[in-house]
């Protein structure tokens, strides 16, 4: 989307900058613009104007500071699977894995299909069945019907919430996102799950069988990035 | 006119806005960023802070007038509840972070509303140095990533009474199922909020390890509306966990109650454990369930088997949801986390603390979940809104950066009559959620809103009428005096 500030704001601001992000600039622009117009039209001093309430937007205002946007083609990231079920129109779609088909190799020639920071040295590595869980739908087929054995869940979620009913059934995780202090990276030492957080993957895909080298040292949350891309644990893809 | 406040207050005011700025951009970006597929997280974070900003003053007016701010930290030290470390600290920050949105947008200036964030930020200030009394700090960061709530006798009674445990015995095992459990409730019932859950300490213990006081809140029927008949299997509402540790030195306890540990912290390294439960109606803290290992044991395999099956009740109830209960849901639990002071004072009521305000609902329409994602990060994370830069010459605590999180209240206030006091009384308020229905949980028993009220009022204890004693100071040259002994009575 192409930042369009929206007029001037109601009062000078000797050091105003734009956003650093374009939908906070636009609607913070827009709602600014509004508050200049409401206090011009007002008549009143600065502090009658506060006071009166009259420069607050109404709703329907802020309804069609959206409605522009998306009028313009725009369409939203979405980050909770329930808004783009209810607003289709407004999210763009989820994106899924990626295949580059251009992969690196394990000293076996398997191909690696991605890397990610480790939460806790494990005992051993683990190979399992790689199963994306990414909404609702699936978390509920699990808990209804169990995990299956031996899952690798491939989550793209870091937060705690939304695997947390059957995060305990599973063999290992895979979380495309985060931090290792990552609610979910938290929950998963608490559990013993082993756990790779951050992860980026090339080419992994549904049901695929993994070895993921859980038993290297868990990252350092304080590493700067050269290190931290250093202490990367591969993911391989065996089957 | 100029306000009625001295320069001194308003220096006060300014020192604090701007500590609680360094703190949170701090803790904002050496933690972690939220996200949930299951929550939107980022919306309802955005619209708490507008709840804060439209009603956290005429509240904690309502509150202070019951039992001062002071008073309410004194008691709070004194047992495990949402007055902790994280709740207290983390208030007023969403308070400012409703301000400079709306100065961000030009719906307020900083003279606006100044009686109103004097006010929030004096009941914060006093709350924080007498929750935080014993080491006279009123953050952790402030002691270095330290966190000694308990004087001495408390740290005592607490490790006299750890049930010493090994690993793999069958305490050892349950408690590590339990914790794992109770984290994953926690952080479910709080919609993917950590508020479940705070930590303070450590604490030296007699022989040299160290001890973390590990509270677990909110866990059974209490202010959470959908906690109702999911929770009623869990018989207690605040778990306080001591945990002693061997070879462990917990080198950060922060202003977010969350630690870390060096090395890591590991359960084979755990060498005795406590339970116990408390709240706002306790006088201290109650053993639960601790009369050997084996009955310790049974009753943490008993809980983590009800907190299972509530995970999976509330899980199943909470993902059919709307977006608008969720993002009700998470704004409420984020906004409503001073609540417990009004308990503490009797004068606590739901629709106080579990409403949104229609001011607040206002702001609805902005709220998908990439704008949600955008305003937290520029707010807290990368300073970059347009009403935070403080021109080309300012260089910020940790970012060396141009902007400040929060914006201080402009002296002018003192010398003219262009400011505004306040908000006015809060608004109506409404919510998408189911209402309570169900009797709050406490020490005291199952209790209706009026009876939980009449309680707190009706609190009297022989150790708070001594608290002026209770300082590691004056027990250290009196260790025989009445006023010890009585404080030191189990």
């Amino acid at each position: 989307m192409t930042v369009k500030t929206q007029g001037v704001g109601p009062y000078p601001d000797k050091w105003a900058r734009e956003s650093a992000t374009p939908l906070v600039e636009r609607y913070h622009s827009a709602v600014r613009a509004l508050a200049a117009e409401k206090f011009e039209r007002s008549g009143m001093s600065w502090e009658e104007a506060v006071e009166a309430g009259v420069l607050l937007p109404t709703r329907e205002e802020l309804e069609q500071i959206e409605a522009d946007v998306l009028a313009e083609g725009y369409r939203f990231d979405v980050s909770a699977t329930i808004s783009l079920k209810e607003e289709p129109d407004k999210y763009k779609p989820l994106a899924g894995i990626t295949d580059s088909g251009e992969h690196e190799t394990d000293e076996e020639g398997r191909p690696i299909v991605g890397t990610g920071d480790n939460v806790f040295k494990a005992p051993a590595d683990i190979t399992g069945t790689a199963r994306y869980i990414s909404d609702v739908d699936r978390v509920m087929e699990m808990l209804t019907e169990g995990v299956p054995d031996n899952t690798v869940a491939i989550i793209d979620d870091s937060g705690g919430t939304l695997t947390a009913p059957i995060l305990g059934d599973f063999t290992a995780v895979v979380c495309m996102g985060g931090t290792v202090r990552s609610h979910l990276g938290i929950l998963t030492r608490e559990y013993n799950v082993p756990c790779l957080m951050n992860a980026e993957l090339d080419g992994l895909a549904d049901g695929d069988e993994v070895l993921v080298e859980y038993s290297k040292p868990a990252a350092d949350a304080y590493a700067d990035a050269d290190a931290a891309a250093h202490h990367r644990v591969r993911i391989v893809k065996v089957s | 006119m100029p306000i009625k406040h001295s320069y001194v207050d308003l220096l006060e005011t300014n020192n604090f806005i701007q500590k609680w700025a360094d703190s949170f951009f701090f803790q904002c970006t050496t933690r972690t960023v939220q996200e949930s597929k299951l929550f939107p997280v980022n919306p309802y974070i955005t619209m708490s802070y507008y709840n804060a900003w439209a009603r956290y003053p005429e509240v904690l007016r309502k509150v202070d007038a019951a039992m001062p701010a002071e008073v309410i930290g004194d008691r709070a030290r004194q047992v495990g509840t949402y007055v902790n470390t994280i709740s207290m600290g983390v208030g007023p920050q969403f308070y400012l972070g409703g301000r400079q949105w709306m100065i961000d947008m030009g719906l307020l200036k900083p003279t606006d509303a100044v009686e109103d964030v004097i006010d929030v930020i004096d009941f914060a200030r006093r709350l924080n140095m007498s929750y935080h009394r014993s080491e006279n700090h009123i953050m952790p960061s402030d002691g270095n990533h330290k966190d000694q709530i308990h004087t001495a006798r408390q740290t005592e009674f607490f490790e006299e009474h750890a049930i010493g445990v090994t690993p793999g015995d069958q305490l050892h095992t349950a408690f590590t199922a339990f914790m794992a459990a109770v984290s994953a409730y926690g952080f479910l019932s709080h919609c993917e909020c950590r508020l479940s859950f705070c930590n303070h300490g450590p604490y030296r213990t007699k022989d040299g390890n160290q001890m973390l006081v590990r509270d677990a809140l909110d866990l059974s029927e209490c202010d959470f509306p959908w906690m109702d008949g999911s929770a009623s299997e869990i018989e207690h509402n605040n778990l306080t966990i001591p945990v002693i540790m061997k070879d462990t030195d917990f080198k950060m306890v922060d202003d977010w109650g969350s630690f870390e540990a060096s090395p890591s912290y590991d359960n084979s390294k755990l060498v005795a454990v406590g339970l116990f439960t408390s709240d706002w109606l306790s006088d201290g803290y109650i053993p639960v369930h601790m009369g050997d290992a084996t009955e310790l044991a049974e009753y943490f395999d008993d809980q983590r088997e009800k907190m299972e099956a509530a995970t999976a009740d509330m899980w199943r109830m909470m993902a059919g949801w709307t977006r608008e209960q969720m993002v009700d849901a998470g704004l409420l639990v984020y906004y409503a986390i001073l609540k417990d002071v009004a308990h503490f004072a009797g004068v606590y009521e739901q629709s106080d603390w579990f409403d949104v305000d229609e001011r607040t609902q206002l702001f609805r329409p902005l709220m998908n979940d990439e704008y949600g994602n955008s305003a937290i990060a520029e707010l807290v994370g990368l300073i970059s809104l347009s009403s935070q830069d403080r021109g080309p010459h300012r260089m910020a605590r940790y970012s060396r950066e141009t902007g400040e999180m929060w914006t201080s209240i402009p002296y002018s206030v003192l010398a003219d009559d262009n400011w505004t006091a306040g908000v006015g009384p809060m608004g109506a308020g409404s919510s998408s959620l189911p209402p309570k229905t169900a009797k709050w949980t406490t020490t005291q028993g199952k209790l209706t809103q009026d009876e939980c009220n009449a309680a707190a009022k009706a609190f009297h204890s022989a150790k708070f009428d001594l608290r002026y004693y209770d300082d590691d100071v004056w027990a250290k040259n009196n260790p025989d005096a009445e006023q010890t002994t009585t404080l030191a009575a189990r």
